[in-house]
C-alpha cells in the first residue's frame, strides 16, 4: 500500500508548478540550497572552536547543551510559522479499501521528511563529527546525536497538535522573549537547568530512551487526534472561519480608491498568506540592529542607508512584489469589471505608503542610536514611499505566478516571486539608495547625502502620475498573459 | 447589440472557435449550446476580452472589445467561481461591485433584496466568507452580483448547473424578466437543453467551434434540440 502512496507523492512531487520552472531559477535554487547547506555546514564544524575560544574553562559541548533549548525553541517558532499540516488529499483515500490506520502512520510518517527535521542534521552532524575527532567518547557523542534528532522529531509532531491555534505561537514567542531577556540580564538562566537535562543525555547514554518515548508519546497523540477526526468534517477537513466583521467605512475618505483599499485590507486580515507577509515585514523593523550595533558598519555609510531603507520598506517589499499575484485568484473578475487599472495601482501604493509610514512611527526608537541614524531611517522612508514602490510594483507587473491566498507558503517551495526578472528588479531596489546616499557623501558631506537620499523620493512622489500610467501600460499589455497564468491551477 | 465578425481563435494549429457572423439584437435572450470543448467558454471569453483573437473581432454596442474598454460599465458576467473573492462574505461582494458600477449602498440593497426568494436565505446574513459556502450557494452570488449597476448585456456562463430545482425555476423567471421587461441582452449558456428552450429566445448550436444551428425557440425547438445531440 505505502508504495502506492510513496509514487502519488512523487507524482505530486515532481508534477508540482514549482518543478516547471526555467531552468534559471532550478539553478538558483540549487545554488541556494547548496548556500545554505555549506553555512549550516561550516557553522557546524566552527560552533566547537568559537565556544572554545570564547569560552575556554568550560567544555564546548557543555556550552553547547546549555543553549540547546533556545534551538528548540525556536525551531518550533520556525516550523509554527513555515510548516503545514500535512493534509493529504485524504478524501478520494476515504472510500477505497484501505486500512484507516495505514493512511494514517503514512500521514504522519510523511511528516518526518520535511525539510525542517533535516535542516537541524546539517549543523548537528558536523558538530558531532568535530566533537569525535577530538577524541569524545563515541557512544556519548552518537546517543547524543541519536537523542536531538529525537527531540527534533518530537517538535515536528508537537508542532501538529499546537499548529491549530494561533495563541500557542505567540505563547511560544513571548515564552522565548522572557527567557532571552532573563538570560542577557542575569536574572534567572533557563538554560542553566535545561542545559543540566541536555548535559545528562550526553554523559548517560541510556537515556536516549527519554526523547524516544517522548517522541512515541507525542506521535500517538497525533495518531489518536486524527483517527477520531478522520471524517470529511472532522480535523482533516478545513474549518469554515468565523467573519470578522470589522467597520472600513471610515476609508470611504480616500475617495475612488478607497473600494480597492477596503479590499486590500480584507485581503491582508483573511488569508493565511498575506498575514504570514505582513509578520514577515514586521520582522524587517529589526533589520536596523544588525548594522546600528556594529562597530565595522559605522565607517560605512552606504551600509547603513541600505539598512535603513529595509527598516521600514519591509511590507513595501514582501507585500509589493506580489501586487498582482494577490489578486490573482479573481484576476479574470477585475479584469472584466468597470474598473480603471490605475485606481487599482494607486490603491497598491498607497497601501505601500501608509506601512511605510506606520513602520516609520514604529522605528522611533531607533532614536537611541542618535539622530544621524534616525535622519537615514527618515530619507530610507521617502525613497521608499517615492521610488522604491515603484520599483516594486514595476517588478510586480512581470510577476505572473498565481498565489492560494489560504495557504501558508511552504519552506522552500515558495518561490513565487523568485524569478530572474524578479532579481534583477531587486537590484535597483537594494543598490539605488546606497548609490543615492554614496556619492553626494563622498563628493560633499553626510548631510547633503541624506538629503538627496530623501529628495529622491520626494521626486517620484511628485511625478507619480508619471511612474503610475507607465506601470499601467506595462500591465495593459501583459494583460492576456497575466490572466493565462493566473487560472492555470498550481 | 453584439456583432461577431469573422472571429477566430487557434491554440498553435488547434481551431477552437471560428464564428464567421453573429448578430445579437438588443434585448435578446440568446442560448450558447454544445458540448465540451464547443467553445462556449471560448467565445465568452473573447467576448470579455480575456483572450485576444485569432483573427476577427467582436463589438459590444459598436465598441471594439479588444480595442476600447469602454463597454466595461454596461457589460456584466458570471463565468465561474473566478469570478467571486474568497475572502469576503455575500453582503461585502455585492457592494465591492455596487462601488466599481457607481452603486451606492442603498441602491446595492434595494437590488438585492428582490433576490430573497432566490437566495433561500442562505446567502445574506450567513456571516460566511464566499470561499466557504457550497458549490450552489457560491452561484447564486456570482449570478445575483451580475445584475448589480443596472447592465445593458449580462453574460452566464452554465448558470444552472450546481443550482438546486427551486432555484432553476426562480433563475428562469429572473432572466426572462431581464429581457422581457428591462430590454437587457442576455447571453448564457448551458448544458441543459430543457432550461435553455424554456428561457431564450433564440438557440446556437455551437459544434467544434463553429455553429450549426441557429434556431428561433419555438414549439418543436427541444424535440429538435434532442434529435441532434442524440446523434
Amino acid at each position: 500500500m505505502i508504495k502506492h502512496f510513496l509514487s502519488l507523492e512523487w507524482k505530486q512531487f515532481f508534477r508540482a508548478s514549482y518543478f516547471q520552472k526555467g531552468i534559471a531559477i532550478k539553478i538558483l535554487l540549487f545554488f541556494g540550497a547548496i548556500y545554505f547547506g555549506g553555512a549550516a555546514i561550516f557553522l557546524g564544524i566552527g560552533v566547537f572552536f568559537i565556544l572554545k575560544k570564547a569560552v575556554p574553562d568550560v567544555d564546548p559541548i557543555i556550552m553547547f547543551n546549555n543553549f540547546l533549548i533556545y534551538w528548540f525553541l525556536f525551531d518550533l517558532a520556525l516550523r509554527f510559522f513555515m510548516q503545514q499540516l500535512p493534509v493529504m488529499n485524504i478524501k478520494p483515500l476515504m472510500t477505497i479499501p484501505i486500512k484507516r490506520n495505514t493512511v494514517i502512520h503514512y500521514l504522519l510518517g510523511k511528516t518526518a521528511l520535511s525539510f525542517f527535521n533535516f535542516l537541524p542534521l546539517f549543523i548537528f552532524l558536523p558538530f558531532s563529527i568535530v566533537l569525535l575527532v577530538h577524541g569524545y567518547p563515541v557512544l556519548n557523542v552518537l546517543t547524543w546525536l541519536i537523542s536531538i534528532m529525537v527531540l527534533t522529531l518530537s517538535i515536528n509532531f508537537i508542532n501538529f497538535l499546537i499548529n491549530k491555534n494561533n495563541t500557542f505561537f505567540y505563547i511560544i514567542l513571548g515564552v522565548l522573549a522572557v527567557f532571552i531577556g532573563l538570560e542577557i540580564y542575569q536574572v534567572f538562566k533557563i538554560s542553566e537547568p535545561l542545559g543540566v537535562a541536555f548535559n545528562a543525555l550526553y554523559n548517560q547514554p541510556y537515556l536516549v530512551v527519554i526523547p524516544v518515548l517522548l517522541m512515541y508519546g507525542l506521535y500517538r497523540k497525533n495518531f489518536s487526534d486524527i483517527k477520531h477526526g478522520f471524517y470529511l468534517d472532522g480535523t482533516i477537513s478545513k474549518k469554515a472561519e468565523k467573519v470578522s466583521n470589522i467597520d472600513l467605512t471610515w476609508m470611504n475618505r480616500f475617495g475612488s480608491i478607497a473600494v480597492f483599499l477596503k479590499n486590500d485590507v480584507r485581503l491582508i486580515l483573511r488569508n493565511a498568506r498575506p498575514k504570514q507577509v505582513l509578520m514577515m515585514s514586521f520582522l524587517f523593523l529589526f533589520y536596523g540592529l544588525i548594522f546600528y550595533t556594529q562597530e565595522t558598519y559605522q565607517k560605512m555609510p552606504a551600509f547603513l542607508a541600505f539598512a535603513s531603507m529595509f527598516v521600514t520598506g519591509g511590507f513595501l517589499m514582501t507585500f509589493g512584489q506580489l501586487v498582482p499575484s494577490w489578486d490573482s485568484e479573481y484576476y479574470k473578475l477585475l479584469m472584466s469589471q468597470n474598473i480603471p487599472y490605475k485606481k487599482y495601482l494607486e490603491s497598491k501604493w498607497y497601501l505601500m505608503v501608509v506601512a511605510v509610514g506606520i513602520s516609520f512611527i514604529l522605528s522611533t526608537p531607533y532614536l537611541y542610536f542618535g539622530w544621524k541614524i534616525f535622519g537615514m531611517i527618515t530619507a530610507g522612508a521617502l525613497f521608499n514611499i517615492g521610488l522604491n514602490s515603484f520599483i516594486t510594483l514595476f517588478g510586480g507587473a512581470l510577476n505572473r505566478v498565481p498565489i492560494e491566498l489560504n495557504v501558508k507558503a511552504k519552506a522552500f517551495s515558495n518561490t513565487n516571486g523568485f524569478n530572474p526578472t524578479q532579481m534583477l528588479i531587486a537590484l535597483p531596489k537594494l543598490g539605488l539608495p546606497m548609490l543615492l546616499f554614496y556619492i553626494p557623501y563622498k563628493l560633499v558631506n553626510f548631510e547633503v547625502g541624506l538629503i538627496v537620499l530623501a529628495l529622491s523620493g520626494v521626486l517620484g512622489i511628485v511625478f507619480r502620475n508619471f511612474f503610475l500610467s507607465k506601470i499601467e501600460s506595462l500591465y495593459q499589455k501583459g494583460k492576456y498573459k497575466t490572466i493565462a497564468a493566473f487560472s492555470e491551477k498550481n | 447589440m453584439i456583432t461577431t465578425s469573422n472571429l477566430s481563435k487557434k491554440y498553435n494549429d488547434n481551431v477552437v472557435l471560428n464564428i464567421e457572423s453573429l448578430e445579437i439584437p438588443k434585448g435578446q435572450s440568446f442560448g450558447l449550446v454544445g458540448n465540451n470543448g464547443a467553445g462556449k467558454t471560448t467565445y465568452f471569453s473573447l467576448l470579455l476580452d480575456l483572450i485576444q483573437p485569432t483573427t476577427g473581432y467582436i463589438k459590444n454596442n459598436d465598441i471594439h472589445v479588444h480595442e476600447s474598454e469602454d463597454w466595461k460599465p454596461f457589460t456584466s458576467s458570471f463565468i465561474d467561481e473566478s469570478f467571486l473573492i474568497g475572502y469576503l462574505t455575500a453582503e461585502e461582494y455585492f457592494y465591492f461591485i455596487g462601488e466599481l458600477r457607481n452603486q451606492n449602498k442603498a441602491d446595492v440593497d434595494a437590488l438585492v433584496s428582490q433576490f430573497e426568494d432566490f437566495f433561500h436565505g442562505e446567502i445574506l446574513n450567513q456571516k460566511k466568507y464566499l470561499r466557504d459556502l457550497s458549490k450552489g450557494n457560491q452561484k447564486k452570488a456570482g449570478i445575483v452580483g451580475a445584475l448589480i449597476g443596472n447592465p445593458e448585456v449580462i453574460i452566464l456562463d452554465e448558470p444552472f448547473a450546481n443550482l438546486d430545482p427551486t432555484t432553476q425555476i426562480r433563475l428562469k423567471q429572473i432572466i426572462k424578466d431581464l429581457a422581457e421587461s428591462k430590454g437587457v441582452t442576455v447571453l448564457i449558456s448551458s448544458h441543459d437543453l430543457m432550461h435553455v428552450t424554456d428561457v431564450c429566445e433564440r438557440i446556437v448550436v455551437l459544434e467544434k467551434g463553429e455553429i450549426v444551428k441557429d434556431l428561433e425557440t419555438n414549439a418543436a425547438t427541444l424535440k429538435e434540440l434532442e434529435t441532434h445531440f442524440a446523434n
